[in-house]
């Protein structure tokens, strides 16, 4: 009797609490998203911190064992799954799913409370390679800002999910390649990057007015200055690839908007150890597999640092965490490389350390932890590769999900993947009519490392040295972000399709629970109404995600690659 | 021999808007008779997803001895199929595509 009486009011409380926390809504802003409330989840990186850490306590390392499932979301047409990155604001959940599809949802009980599907080029995504996934939204000034496989950002008003602008800023039709990667906001600006890479372009990052819509400057990541433009030979430049499709973050210390930059075309070059003259692109490739730093007013360059000079291998620098933190009075930002090494830098990206996550790394010898020379390069000739193979994987040491630092146990918790490849290196020519083709320069397959096997792992590390704590094995690399929380916990979705709780200071698994299907996107924390949510994406696809049942089999040979759910928990 | 394009997609002709932005981001074009060789091409684009040439499976099918018919190859290359593999009709003329089906037909496993 009682129990129901419990149950039937329950509803009601929930309401009256989601209607007060939206009468409180302020709207997002910078200093907002700077001070990073412990109730929202404001941007990509959870603060402009790149923290990917939540201060939630209420589901802690004693009382995750009664974590269950509070509500899931089906968004539909899920092609290549699901990799977004939800964010929070005042109680309502704001996620995309493949095809730039935008839900709003009441944060405690799911209810929509609108969607956005986008007109989208059919015709156009039909052509393209790296598609039609979406990364996430940006949250600002009452907006939701959300960019498309077909070359245009949109500006939705958050409360009802009316378009109030919409952009175009990338002639996808002869580009070929559109926005995957969630924007981000800050100062008035909506700052997005091109899919680029091995697709043969310039790679630009654009900022556009977060009121108007109006573009406020380019800055083309290929070849964009002076400077640059003399590290490609023979004109290559015009073909170069880069861009920045993840997102980076923003230092409002320094006025600056600090990206990863993806890798030139082709992804493979032919070179030979004389790469400054020779090969398909001769020089360092300005300012691709870099981290840099834009002025976000004028979108000047201010400062960059290039992880891999004239990069042979696609180990880029588009992840987009940038991991703020402060140790002995240095202020510090870590910025992990796809070739499983993390750079630490100060705030001008000036290398102050680097260090190895990944095991299996032979594309050099070694990158100075002092200057972040590469020491030992491989740069290959035309022809097969198979002794040793390259590692890691083309897959990466470390793939475009996002690791966490927790201030509470100083620790950054990352995935690292161990895999190799063959390869055969070959010429090709960059295609431009009628539209922009694919550029690899290599056909490939995956393989062990030398005398092991392929594996994954979650690492609990110190950010600046790199000391180990405690690592976790996978038998399969995850491909899913990373969440700890202030109540001692790491979260883990690995590709299997199970979400994992771990002892933040101990590695010790506490709980897990089964989602149906793969994870390779976001998860978060967030509360309403008093009450403390975890909101993950479950959907596998894409181009690491379709290597698995090949390679692997098992559970992946069944495995959905157009499906997902968005699935969020709380304390039973 | 040199065919002429096979479709200009729709919308291209009308967005003159475009022709600034265009040579700002991107690209004077290749020569369009460049030769067709089918390596590169595969090396290029399609090994990407067919792993060793064609040889293995990767994002995509092995394609070595593939039990499908010319016709299915041809339209696969063609249309494509959303979320998996991207369609080629643009790209590549009918007799282009004939050689790359010449090629798949003639893929053997490495030696050694
Ligand atoms: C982005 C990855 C990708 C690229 C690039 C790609 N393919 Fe595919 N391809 C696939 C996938 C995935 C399939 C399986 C589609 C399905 O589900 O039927 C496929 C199927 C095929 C098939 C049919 C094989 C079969 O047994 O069903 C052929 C033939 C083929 N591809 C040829 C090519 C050629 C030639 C190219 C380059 C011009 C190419 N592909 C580029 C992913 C790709």
């Amino acid at each position: 009797m009682r129990k129901q009486w419990l149950n039937s009011g329950l509803p009601v409380l929930a309401v009256a609490a989601f209607a007060a926390s939206a009468a409180l809504a302020q709207t997002v802003d910078t200093s907002r998203i700077e001070a990073a409330g412990q109730n929202d989840w404001l941007t990509y990186h959870g603060s402009y911190k790149s923290h990917h850490y939540s201060p939630l306590a209420q589901i802690n390392a004693s009382n995750v064992g009664n974590l269950g499932v509070a509500w899931m979301h089906i968004p539909g047409r899920s092609t290549r799954g699901l990799q977004s990155m939800p964010l929070v604001a005042d109680g309502v959940l704001y996620y995309t799913g493949s095809y730039s599809r935008v839900f709003a949802l009441n944060g405690a009980t799911g209810e929509v409370l609108w969607s956005f599907f986008p007109e989208l080029d059919e015709a156009l995504i039909s052509r393209q390679t790296h598609s039609p996934y979406n990364r996430g939204v940006a949250l600002g000034e009452g907006k939701v800002f959300v960019g498309t496989m077909d070359g245009r950002l949109f500006g939705l008003d958050a409360k009802t999910g009316k378009v109030l602008w919409e952009t175009r800023l990338i002639d996808s039709q002869k580009l070929t390649v559109g926005f995957t990667g969630a924007p981000l906001y800050a100062k008035g600006s909506v700052i997005i990057g091109a899919q680029g890479g091995e697709w043969p372009g310039r790679g630009p990052i654009f900022a556009v007015d977060a009121s108007t819509g109006k573009k406020k400057w380019e800055f083309l990541t290929v070849a964009g200055t002076d400077e640059a433009m003399k590290t490609w030979g023979n004109e290559s430049w015009r073909t170069g690839g880069g861009g920045g499709w993840m997102p980076g973050t923003y230092d409002s210390e320094t006025n600056t908007i600090l990206w990863g930059t993806a890798n030139p075309a082709p992804l493979y070059d032919w070179s030979g150890a004389d790469y400054k003259t020779q090969g398909a692109r001769p020089g360092d490739n300005l300012y691709t597999s870099s981290v840099i730093g834009l002025d976000i007013d004028t979108g000047k360059l201010k400062f960059y640092h290039q992880e891999l000079p004239h990069d042979a291998w696609d180990f880029d620098s588009a992840v987009g965490e940038f991991v703020m933190l402060e140790r002995d009075g240095q202020k510090y930002v870590v910025h992990p490389n796809k070739g499983g090494f993390v750079f630490v830098y100060d705030r001008n990206l000036g290398v102050k350390n680097v260090w190895r996550l990944v095991e299996n790394i032979n594309f050099v010898k070694d990158i100075d932890p002092k200057t972040g020379a590469l020491i030992g390069r491989r740069d290959f000739s035309a022809g097969k590769v198979t002794e040793p193979p390259l590692c890691p994987f083309i897959g990466g040491g470390v793939s475009w999900n996002s690791g966490s630092y927790n201030p509470k146990t100083g620790l950054y918790y990352k995935i690292g993947q161990e895999w190799c490849m063959t390869l055969d290196v070959q010429k090709t020519t960059p295609v431009t009519t009628p539209q922009v083709q694919l550029n690899i320069g290599a056909d490939f397959k995956m393989a062990p490392p030398p005398g092991g096997e392929i594996y994954g792992h979650l690492d609990a590390r110190d950010p600046i040295t790199g000391a180990k704590k405690w690592e976790v094995r996978y038998p399969e690399p995850p491909l899913g972000s990373v969440l700890s929380t202030a109540g001692n916990l790491v979260f883990v979705p690995d590709s299997r399709g199970v979400l994992h709780a771990y002892d933040a200071e101990t590695g010790a698994e506490l709980w897990k629970h089964n989602n149906g299907t793969g994870h390779q996107g976001g998860i978060v924390s967030y509360s309403v109404g008093g009450k403390q949510y975890i909101a993950v994406t479950a959907g596998f696809g894409g181009m690491l995600a379709d290597e698995y049942a090949p390679n692997f089999g098992g559970v992946y040979k069944s495995m959905p690659r157009d499906d997902g759910a968005l699935v969020v928990f709380s304390l039973k | 021999m040199r065919l002429p394009f096979k479709t200009i997609p729709a919308g291209l002709g009308a967005s003159l808007l475009w022709t600034a932005m265009a040579q700002a981001q991107s690209a004077t074009p290749a020569p369009e008779n460049a030769t067709f060789e089918v390596e590169q091409v595969f090396a290029g684009t399609c090994g990407f997803c067919h792993s060793d040439g064609g040889r293995a499976p990767g994002k995509g099918p092995q394609l070595m001895n593939s039990p499908r018919d010319d016709d299915f190859i041809r339209s696969r290359i063609k249309h494509g199929k959303q979320g998996a593999m991207p369609a080629f009709e643009g790209a590549f003329t009918d007799a282009q595509i004939d050689q790359v089906i010449k090629y798949i037909r003639a893929l053997k496993p490495r030696d050694g």
